[in-house]
């Protein structure tokens, strides 16, 4: 059976449960790499320039451990969803970087997702199997697992809250987040993001929201609108490089300093110590039970 | 209205007097110092690129000598560059100064002279027509004057740039599509002829902005020209504008044939243009290619990693250089001079001639 490889970066966080369901639905063996670890990103250091931001170096690490194992490597490529919303240049160029580092051995295939989401998908299947029934019994099987949330979170009194306003790239991986998540909820404080969030608030159009044209972005922001009154603190996790957070992280921070929320941003790299972090979500926690308090 | 807009290498000229035939008075901020930098770089959020840095001090600048109404150049939603002038403005206006910013985005022109120019600046569409193929005119003058620099600067290099310095002067004086053309002859004649080949070809690719403004850049072209390089590029004001509203240059469209094999989608940004020229420049045996773009820029990066890959295609040298704000150009100089004499010596040996050979 051919082998199917996904790299466990990127949107693999988000789409990752479907494209498992239908790859396997369509008969193949699909390969996950395995989490994020310090060899992964090394891998993927040695294969992009330092310049790229850290997810990018994290997908091509996983790429890097894929690619002598699989037949097919399964990269969809994201360039725009809903009108004309863009992803982020990079994601959209990943494909072509994994092209040009794989073997000959291992073919990539990149549906080019450009407002519809199921079409390329039905067409990767195609190229894939060329049976037209098994890619739309596939399609039947794992459909449910593309359906949003349409229910608001939880959020009860009495209890400290925090939301992480960051990529769920970011806040997926373990490697990235797991720190930053423990560290707050030794605290006792119960952490939000932008995935509990359903996807009727997260495209929203007021305020800024509307002339933010990158469809992660305006999610990003329409999150930290709706958590910075309902949470005592925001944090903003950014990796350095990142394009789109650094004009929409300082959209945030201006808006963050009228509305009276605790607000902190935590760039990220790949030579990022966790004591740092530590004591930086340590003086943060501080000011969240301040917060509180008064 | 006092309309400024930030400096744009030698394209600046043609776009002043563009201004200026829409009945707009300029205030041309003072060309881009340390100064300028300084202005841009407390004012901007940390990690943008520095593009944006340079052009929001330069436009403080001109505020700074009596500028009501701002331009500044938008582009399409991949790349960071289309919410620019969004952002500028919002800084501006929390820096107390009260003024227009117009982001003179990337319209077809018939959409500029039907309707934005018509809007900004209260005149007819046909003085818009008339305005911008008198912009054209003039920033194809300034093209071919570059390239005529170009071509001059590995021999001699103080009389390339009086040549420069001159020409500018001239095109910014002109008045009549009869004049510009005059110009244009006057300049043809004055090339010296020279038959010496240079020591080295090198190619220059990457982003428009750092491509076009010396300042940005830290005077690249000018060093390889001391070096002895013979600079290409295919980048202009008068191939931007060609490309951009009328969808006729046809550079471009090779480009992205040739591009077409290594991207699938452009990553937005000029990646196809940066690709599909690097692969050019290598099939017409260029010696080397330098690939320059500002520090954090998203679509280059990824244009630098398919480079990489086409260097090793095509067996061409390619070295890729970031700027920002901390870039010293005495570090750039060391850098250029060791790619210059490696290009050279590959050259030399010939290994560059047999692999392209076995390429094609």
């Amino acid at each position: 059976m051919a082998v199917v490889g996904i790299p466990r970066a990127l949107l693999y966080h988000r789409y990752g449960r479907f494209w498992q369901t239908y790859l396997t639905e369509l008969g193949f063996d699909v390969k996950v790499s395995a989490k994020t670890t310090k060899q992964t990103l090394e891998k993927g250091l040695g294969k992009v320039s330092s310049e790229v931001c850290l997810p990018i170096k994290i997908v091509a690490g996983h790429i890097e451990e894929l690619k002598g194992d699989v037949d097919y490597l399964f990269l969809p490529r994201l360039v725009w969803l809903r009108d004309q919303m863009y992803a982020c240049p990079k994601m959209i160029g990943i494909p072509d970087l994994a092209r040009i580092t794989v073997p000959r051995s291992c073919r990539v295939v990149a549906p080019m997702i450009k407002g519809d989401f199921v079409l390329p998908h039905l067409r990767a299947g195609m190229e894939l199997t060329n049976n037209p029934v098994r890619v739309w019994q596939a399609w039947l099987k794992s459909r449910h697992l593309l359906r949003t949330k349409t229910t608001l979170p939880d959020l009860p009194a009495g209890v400290r809250k925090v939301a992480l306003v960051s990529h769920f790239y970011n806040l997926g991986d373990h490697y990235v987040a797991q720190d930053i998540t423990d560290t707050l909820t030794r605290a006792g404080l119960r952490i939000y993001s932008k995935e509990d969030l359903p996807a009727s608030i997260l495209a929203g159009q007021e305020g800024l929201a509307k002339s933010i044209r990158w469809v992660y972005e305006r999610e990003l922001y329409n999150a930290f609108r709706f958590y910075s009154d309902k949470v005592d603190g925001i944090c903003a996790i950014v990796s350095f490089g990142c394009g789109p957070d650094s004009l929409v992280t300082e959209l945030m921070q201006q808006e963050a300093r009228g509305l009276n929320v605790p607000f902190t941003q935590l760039v990220i790299d790949e030579h990022t110590g966790k004591a740092g972090i530590v004591t930086r979500l340590e003086a943060f926690v501080e000011l969240v039970k301040k917060h509180k308090a008064g | 209205m006092r309309a400024a807009f930030p400096y744009f290498g030698t394209g600046t000229v043609a776009l002043k007097a563009f201004f200026e035939d829409l009945g707009a008075e300029v205030v041309l901020p003072p060309p881009p110092t340390k100064r300028t930098l300084e202005i841009g770089v407390r004012h901007s959020p940390e990690q943008i690129c520095l593009p944006f840095k340079v052009t929001l001090g330069n436009l403080i600048e001109s505020l700074e000598l009596g500028a009501d109404t701002l331009f500044m150049a938008a582009g399409t939603r991949k790349c960071r560059f289309g919410y620019y002038h969004l952002v500028q403005e919002r800084v501006l206006r929390d820096l107390g100064r009260g003024c227009k910013l117009h982001g003179l985005s990337q319209y077809s022109a018939y959409e500029a002279v039907t309707r934005r120019l018509p809007e900004i600046f209260g005149v007819s569409p046909a003085r818009a027509v008339w305005a911008l193929y008198r912009l054209l005119a003039r920033s194809s003058v300034i093209h071919e004057m570059d390239n005529m620099v170009r071509r001059l600067r590995p021999h001699d290099l103080a009389l390339a740039e009086s040549l420069l310095r001159t020409g500018l002067k001239l095109i910014g004086e002109t008045r009549s599509l009869r004049e510009v053309r005059c110009v244009r002859r006057e300049l043809r004649a004055s090339l010296p002829r020279t038959t010496r080949p240079p020591r080295v070809r090198i190619g220059i690719v990457g982003e428009v902005y750092l491509m076009l403004e010396p300042f940005a850049n830290a005077e690249i072209e000018k060093e390889l020209g001391r070096l002895g390089a013979l600079v290409v590029t295919e980048r202009s004001l008068y191939r931007h504008l060609r490309h951009v509203l009328l969808n006729s240059d046809l550079t471009y469209f090779q480009s992205a044939r040739y591009a077409g094999r290594y991207i699938g989608e452009s990553p937005g940004g000029e990646v196809t243009k940066t690709v599909g020229e690097a692969i050019r420049f290598a099939r017409d045996g260029l010696d080397g290619i330098l690939h320059i773009f500002p520090f954090t820029c998203m679509p280059e990066n990824m244009a630098l990693e398919i480079l990489q890959k086409v260097g090793e295609d095509y067996q061409v040298p390619v070295m890729s250089l970031s700027f920002d704000e901390h870039t010293s150009k005495t570090g750039l100089i060391t850098r250029l001079e060791a790619f210059v004499d490696m290009v050279a010596r590959k050259k030399m040996v010939g290994t560059g001639k047999m692999a392209r050979a076995a390429c094609l």
